[in-house]
């Protein structure tokens, strides 16, 4: 983005009526530049705020965290440079660069770092907070070559790089990932040495365009793909299993076809951290489940649900998948060798990411996968990730059990020995929660999504509650499932977000959440935030059901009416729950 | 010489939003009460980026005007100085 366009893109009007979306830009130099295209880049990821970037003084880093107004303010930016760390690492201060101060810089870097840990620390805990850190080139102040390492630049590069992995590590914290930054703005291209000393913003403007569109991408993350559905032959293997059987199928260096190993492996590491792997293959089936006991293939037989091997449309291979995994396209990626499959397939789902695969071009390759990494990137792996495409496996299980063409009969329920366990967990401990809201569509009360900033927010309001529910049965665990959040009453509960994967539809714990709410809050009647999405159809019918009529945003249950046409419940309730 | 003048135009519309297309032509930092340090550095890296040149800060203090700016890129505008 060149900076007029930023500028211009800023010109366009907000609706009077959208909510500011604040954002502090925390930084030593003039912001300039920099909060133009930070700027320009949430506006472009936040259409529905109206973003407000408010900065603070010139060449004070440190008191700019310590005068930081937290209230309202929706996620804090930091571009932290050396000369933040201390200022003679740059050149607007002349403060001296005689060897006999490395010493004393070097233990200012320190105390500095020390002082930013412990500041973003406290803050991280309240307000989602980004950082890039030195993203320019140390001066020229050391005695030895430009070859050579000098002892003192390892020195402040190790306390910049402890600082990093202390600041990675802390859930409400992003760090901007130096070789992403490397690859889309060389470091040889990112000072101006004018700028700096005649205004004091030191970046050239094609690296500040870069730093706004990345930090803007840690403070507003992309929703990450659900599931990705694979070609077999040319795709995650090369060759045909067709024509060259079993045995001739290959993806080793030996072989010359070892990037396919390399994308086997890619897809382990997917499935390791939760991300739903599919196959659609023209294919004997049978062939298909012989070639996946090869004992050398990089990923397990148990990583991949469904195999679709047959002869038909790839298109209609995929739509089975997506059934069985109840998600919709747009969550999805499919990727195949052939442009006319994919052809196909795209024709069929629009909204479908799919992506030829580069056959023998190793850098193309190469550039897939860092593709599909920031398709599916996430910063957490949860306990559900890891079992989610078991419970999968499991749901089909359930489903083959029950009798086709009936609602699930109470003796079935009965002996799956269900198990649904209520807790209430404090906002920032309960990642999954954040999750689960955040991406489900189906059993969704109203579409309703929260930032981070906004979520930390709700749980300020005393009588603000989060109940997370987890479920498993004698099919295996579902993990948590659902979560249900509102305000408390004395008489009445007002649910405003109300949550269920689709993993765990037909077993009525909606029901036995709506008996545990009257029971645990001891109201005599729950109101609900209801609106309709354009997904949200079975959250709508479940409703239905129990009021024995469509509902309308606001509508209310009350305790002796469900009481009444409760369905019988067979699952044996446990929790940590305190109301 | 149209073409420069039309490119100088949009970022000026870019650094003073609201302003029309007259009022651009007869801006200048005395006429303009936006125009402050900020906006300066501002339009001068948009013109520098659209422009594709580096301007010396030696002619800054001149560069005060649509006009001034105008005649200041017409006189770079040898074959090969402008972009």
């Amino acid at each position: 983005m060149k900076l007029i366009e930023a500028l211009e893109f800023l010109k366009r009007p907000v609706p009077e009526s959208a909510p500011e979306w604040n954002s502090f830009l925390a930084c030593g130099m003039t912001p300039l530049h920099l909060q133009t295209f930070l700027a320009a880049r949430l506006q472009v990821r936040l259409p529905q705020y109206r973003v407000v970037i408010k900065t603070g003084l010139f060449g004070d880093l440190i008191g700019n965290l310590g005068r930081l107004q937290m209230s309202g303010l929706n996620s804090l930016v930091l571009a932290v440079e050396w000369v933040d760390l201390d200022s003679r690492l740059g050149i607007r201060n002349l403060g001296g660069w005689k060897p006999t101060t490395f010493r004393d810089i070097a233990a200012s870097v320190i105390r500095v770092a020390a002082t930013l840990e412990e500041k973003l620390g406290e803050i991280s805990e309240r307000i989602p907070t980004v950082i890039s850190m030195p993203t320019l080139p140390l001066p020229p102040i050391f005695t030895t070559g430009r070859a050579q390492t000098s002892t003192f630049e390892v020195e402040l590069r190790h306390t910049v790089s402890s600082l990093t992995a202390s600041l990675s590590q802390k859930s409400g914290l992003r760090v901007l990932n130096a070789q992403c930054l490397e690859e889309l703005s060389p470091s040889t291209e990112r000072y101006d040495v004018k700028s700096d000393v005649l205004t004091g913003f030191p970046y050239t403007l094609s690296h500040a365009s870069v730093m706004g569109e990345l930090l803007a991408s840690l403070v507003v993350p992309p929703n990450p793909k659900k599931g990705l559905i694979t070609d077999l032959d040319d795709t995650l293997w090369a060759g045909i299993l067709g024509e060259d059987g079993i045995e001739g199928i290959s993806w080793h260096l030996d072989c010359q076809t070892h990037m396919h190993g390399v994308y086997q492996q890619f897809l382990a590491a997917l499935a390791g951290a939760g991300i739903l792997l599919g196959v659609a293959s023209k294919n004997d089936p049978v062939a298909v489940g012989e070639a996946f006991k090869r004992s050398d293939l990089l990923i397990s037989e148990n990583d991949v649900f469904p195999i679709e091997a047959q002869w038909s449309r790839k298109s209609e291979s995929i739509q089975r998948i997506l059934k069985t995994w109840n998600v919709a396209a747009d969550s999805v990626v499919f990727v195949d060798d052939s442009p006319m499959e994919v052809a196909e397939v795209k024709a069929a789902f629009p909204e479908m990411e799919c992506v030829v695969f580069p056959t023998g071009q190793y850098r193309a390759i190469w550039d897939l996968l860092w593709r599909l990494r920031e398709m599916f990137a996430k910063s957490l792996v949860s306990k559900e990730d890891s079992i989610r495409l078991g419970s999968i496996r499991d749901a089909v299980a359930w489903r083959a059990a029950v009798p086709a063409g009936a609602s699930t009969p109470d003796d079935f329920l009965k002996a799956a020995e269900a198990t649904i366990t209520f807790d209430r967990p404090l906002p920032d401990g309960a990642p999954r929660a954040f999750e689960l809201v955040n991406k489900t569509n189906q059993f969704n009360l109203n579409g309703m999504r929260f930032g981070e900033s906004e979520w930390k927010n709700y749980f300020a309001d005393p009588k603000a509650f989060l109940l997370t529910i987890e479920y498993k049965d004698k099919y295996g665990p579902l993990g948590k499932i659902a979560v249900i959040m509102g305000k408390a009453g004395v008489h009445k509960l007002h649910v405003e977000c109300w949550v269920m994967s689709c993993r765990a539809f037909s077993r009525r714990i909606e029901h036995q959440c709506l008996k545990q709410l009257f029971e645990l809050f001891e109201v005599d009647e729950i109101a609900f935030d209801y609106r309709s999405t354009p997904r949200n159809t079975p959250f709508r019918e479940f409703l239905t059901e129990v009021l024995e009529e469509p509902p309308v945003p606001g509508v209310s249950l009350s305790k002796k009416s469900f009481d009444k046409k409760r369905l019988p419940l067979f699952h044996r309730v446990e929790g940590t729950v305190n109301v | 010489m149209f073409e420069t003048e039309t490119r100088l135009q949009k970022c000026f519309a870019s650094v003073f939003p609201g302003l029309t297309l007259e009022e651009i032509r007869g801006t200048g930092a005395d006429s303009v009460g936006i125009w402050d340090s900020l906006s300066t550095v501002t339009l001068v890296a948009v013109v520098q980026e659209e422009f594709g040149i580096e301007i010396e800060p030696s002619v800054l203090a001149q560069l005060n005007s649509f006009d001034a700016f105008r005649d200041y890129l017409c006189q770079l505008s040898q074959p090969g100085e402008l972009r």
